[in-house]
């Protein structure tokens, strides 16, 4: 077993998912990544004799009807931590039905290991659910690797190996993303997922090897400030807003605009945990001051001056509700800290996961649709586009009746 | 494209409050975050924080008052009384309230076991039976949202739930309905009779509870250090011997230097061998541990594999 000190976790947090179709391996690969690593405790192996498999997978099937069908049905989040980097695991479930389990957790992931059942891909031809789970990935901007599993199965056959490389890479050049490294593995040996080993003809780096090398998130100093308020806290005399820097930095003498309004305003005190600070950057939850009075509340983005909000935009949306979204009817949308109504005004075309062809225009989405939606909104948002910014580029949508959380958004135009 | 992040770790320890130590970088970005669903408690009207004494709570209180500072969190205290508690965690919960000068609420089983809608053995461990006196009090204030200091690391079922997670109006966790929990874009819309539970430490480890208690210089009940005690050896496990505890005919009493990783009822709470006495030498023994924060200490969870989901559907935070 790896042994290292576990006082010496890496500075890097990776927040990974798995992803990919029910039955091939998912979270059988989480369990041999937990024991590998050696950061089981006594207790919580003691599931796993001889290597099972079944041990390995309840080690995050956590709930009873899981572990009574051997299925995944939410996301479990696991953690560990190694001298390179420490680690957020979401293991996500893999049916269709679960679906919006998944995009739960890709929205808190920044790599997607796509796991594929090599035994089961035929004639160059991926599962849809494979198919679905990498369009999710992509589509908001995680990094992929794909672990291709069952080698064992398989002989370790290259041939085999290579065909799930090539059938992957078509689907990435369909997705319009670059390379993509496969690694073949074995989650139920082992092979290849921490230890190397079994394919004499493998060249390449183990799975957790890609997975430390992946990219670090982008650096976010450099771009605009966007301050959404949370809450506004008063005092006896003064009013302290605050809210979580989503991107930029913020200085005491700063010149911001607020809200739709766009109130110029001068940041008096920057406070990070009641504390003055010369500077706050993105990630750092912080508390402003300003020099004179401004009318300011939940749901405002304190923004550098060059900031735009529109009343309409185009995103791309995907429906996680039982109950189909209907065109014309209003919703509630939240982007940042802004809870506002909005109107689906135009369904322009659904994705088909299966060849990526648009449908014609719709005029109703159903569960697990993920289509191109025309938005209008009662009051302007932030207009910022997923690509640049996820703080104030994505949105999620609840059904006012039910208060489900029934759609998960990322605005890719705005219309002025 | 890839799309920006969120956060950006190195920047975190430049925001002028933190040195570059990697371990600093990592609470920086789990503090700002249980500080970011901290503040989220403004989509609701009567939100109480679950306080109890124990280190998780206390955590979670010290990032309350930082995340409202310089002004007072807009919360009360709650404390679910099982009367199986330790005194000196009873006293530190009193003292740390009045300290920070929010209101403390304590609710008892005691009260609920008279009522008659809470009925347990003579000996029974309250643990479960907290979940009713927990909604009862809820009901009471009418409370909707009640913040706790659970984290998913704790247990299988744990690991599973949402930062802000739906009870319904039996106050029942349904794990097969939870909402998306979308990019930290928190749903708090409920309907009558319903209330969240929210869960700012969720992405914390035991490790990262000690390692921010350290750094933070956060005083907790010294149950939690190194101390001498009576145990009795049994199934692998030290159970301390107490008034609500006592010895058996024929158990070998042991005097040995203990610490409580976790400090629940008394009938189901086992300390461990230990001699750290600062939280830096807890968390080095944290960090070596073998076997798991509730493997080693709670009596309760070793019934079954389920025992904590089944508990949370009756209402269990």
């Amino acid at each position: 077993m790896l042994q290292h000190s576990r006082l010496s976790a890496g500075p890097r947090q990776i927040r990974f998912m798995t992803a990919g179709s029910v039955d091939d391996g998912k979270s059988t690969l989480i369990g041999r990544l937990l024991l590998d690593s050696g950061v089981l405790m006594r207790d919580q192996a003691a599931s796993i004799h001889d290597n099972n498999p079944e041990g390995l997978a309840e080690l995050t099937d956590g709930l009873e009807a899981e572990r009574a069908q051997g299925i995944t049905i939410d996301v479990a989040y696991r953690y560990f931590e190694t001298p390179e980097a420490s680690f957020l695991i979401a293991d996500a479930p893999g049916h269709e039905q679960y679906t919006r389990n998944m995009v739960t957790a890709a929205s808190n992931s920044d790599v997607a290991v796509i796991v594929i059942d090599a035994t089961g891909v035929r004639s160059g031809l991926l599962k849809p659910q494979t198919r679905r789970h990498a369009a999710i990935a992509a589509l908001m901007g995680l990094d992929l690797i794909v672990a291709v599993n069952k080698m064992d199965l398989l002989g370790w056959s290259e041939e085999r190996f290579r065909d799930v490389e090539t059938a992957f890479g078509d689907l990435a050049a369909s997705l319009k993303i670059g390379a993509v490294t496969c690694v073949p593995i074995s989650a139920r040996s082992g092979a290849n997922v921490v230890f190397a080993g079994a394919a004499p003809w493998w060249r390449g780096s183990t799975l957790t090897e890609v997975i430390n090398q992946s990219r670090a998130p982008r650096a976010q100093t450099e771009r605009a400030l966007r301050i959404p308020v949370q809450a506004v806290l008063r005092d006896v005399q003064t009013r302290y807003y605050a809210g979580r820097v989503e991107q930029g930095a913020v200085r005491p003498g700063d010149q911001v605009v607020i809200g739709p309004r766009r109130q110029a305003a001068t940041v008096a005190t920057v406070r990070v945990g009641g504390r003055s600070v010369p500077a706050a950057k993105a990630g750092a939850a912080v508390t402003i001051e300003f020099t004179g009075e401004h009318d300011v509340t939940r749901g405002d983005v304190i923004a550098s001056a060059d900031v735009d909000y529109v009343r309409t935009f185009a995103a791309d949306l995907c429906w996680l509700d039982e109950a189909p979204l209907v065109k014309g009817r209003r919703y509630v949308l939240r982007q940042g800290t802004l809870e506002t109504q909005a109107l689906i005004e135009e369904i322009s075309f659904i994705h088909d996961i299966a060849d990526f062809s648009r449908s014609a225009a719709a005029s109703a989405l159903a569960l697990n649709d993920i289509a191109r939606v025309r938005i209008a909104t009662r009051d302007p948002v932030l207009a910022d586009l997923y690509a640049d910014s996820v703080g104030t580029g994505a949105f999620a949508l609840f059904d006012p009746q039910s208060n489900q959380t029934c759609g998960a958004g990322m605005i890719w135009e705005v219309f002025p | 494209m890839r799309p920006a992040h969120k956060f950006d770790d190195a920047l975190m320890a430049g925001a002028g409050v933190l040195n570059e130590a990697p371990a600093a970088a990592r609470l920086a970005r789990l503090e700002a975050e249980a500080i970011y669903i901290l503040r989220e408690l403004s989509l609701f009207v009567r939100p109480a924080l679950l306080f109890s004494g124990g280190k998780d709570s206390a955590v979670l209180l010290h990032l309350a008052m930082k995340a409202f500072a310089p002004v007072k969190p807009p919360f009360k205290l709650l404390h679910v009384d099982t009367g199986h508690n330790f005194a000196e965690v009873l006293s530190f919960r009193d003292t740390r309230a009045k300290e920070t000068g929010l209101p403390l609420i304590v609710r008892s089983v005691e009260d609920s076991i008279r009522r008659g809608s809470v009925q347990v053995a003579e000996d029974a461990s309250r643990n479960a039976a907290q979940a009713v006196t927990l909604l009862e009090a809820q009901q009471e204030f009418e409370f909707d949202a009640l913040i706790g200091g659970a984290r998913r690391d704790e247990e299988k079922a744990r690991a599973k739930e949402r930062v802000f997670s739906h009870r319904d109006t039996f106050g029942s966790w349904r794990p097969r309905a939870q909402r998306p929990e979308l990019w930290g874009l928190y749903n708090g819309r409920l309907g009558v009779g319903e209330h969240m539970r929210v869960f700012p430490l969720s992405n914390w480890t035991e490790a990262d509870v000690w390692r921010y208690i350290a750094q933070e210089a956060i005083a907790l009940p010294s149950l939690y250090y190194a101390h001498p005690r009576n145990v009795i050896r049994r199934d692998g496990l030290l159970f301390p011997v107490t008034e609500l505890t006592p010895a058996a005919e024929g158990d070998a009493i042991e005097h040995v230097s203990v610490r409580f990783r976790t400090v629940g009822d008394v009938t189901c709470t086992c300390p461990v061998e230990s001699e750290a006495r600062t939280p830096e030498e807890v968390l080095t023994e944290t960090l070596a541990a073998t076997v798991s924060e509730r493997g080693a200490t709670r009596m309760d969870d070793r019934a079954n594999a389920a025992a904590m989901e089944r508990r949370k559907i009756e209402g269990y935070f």
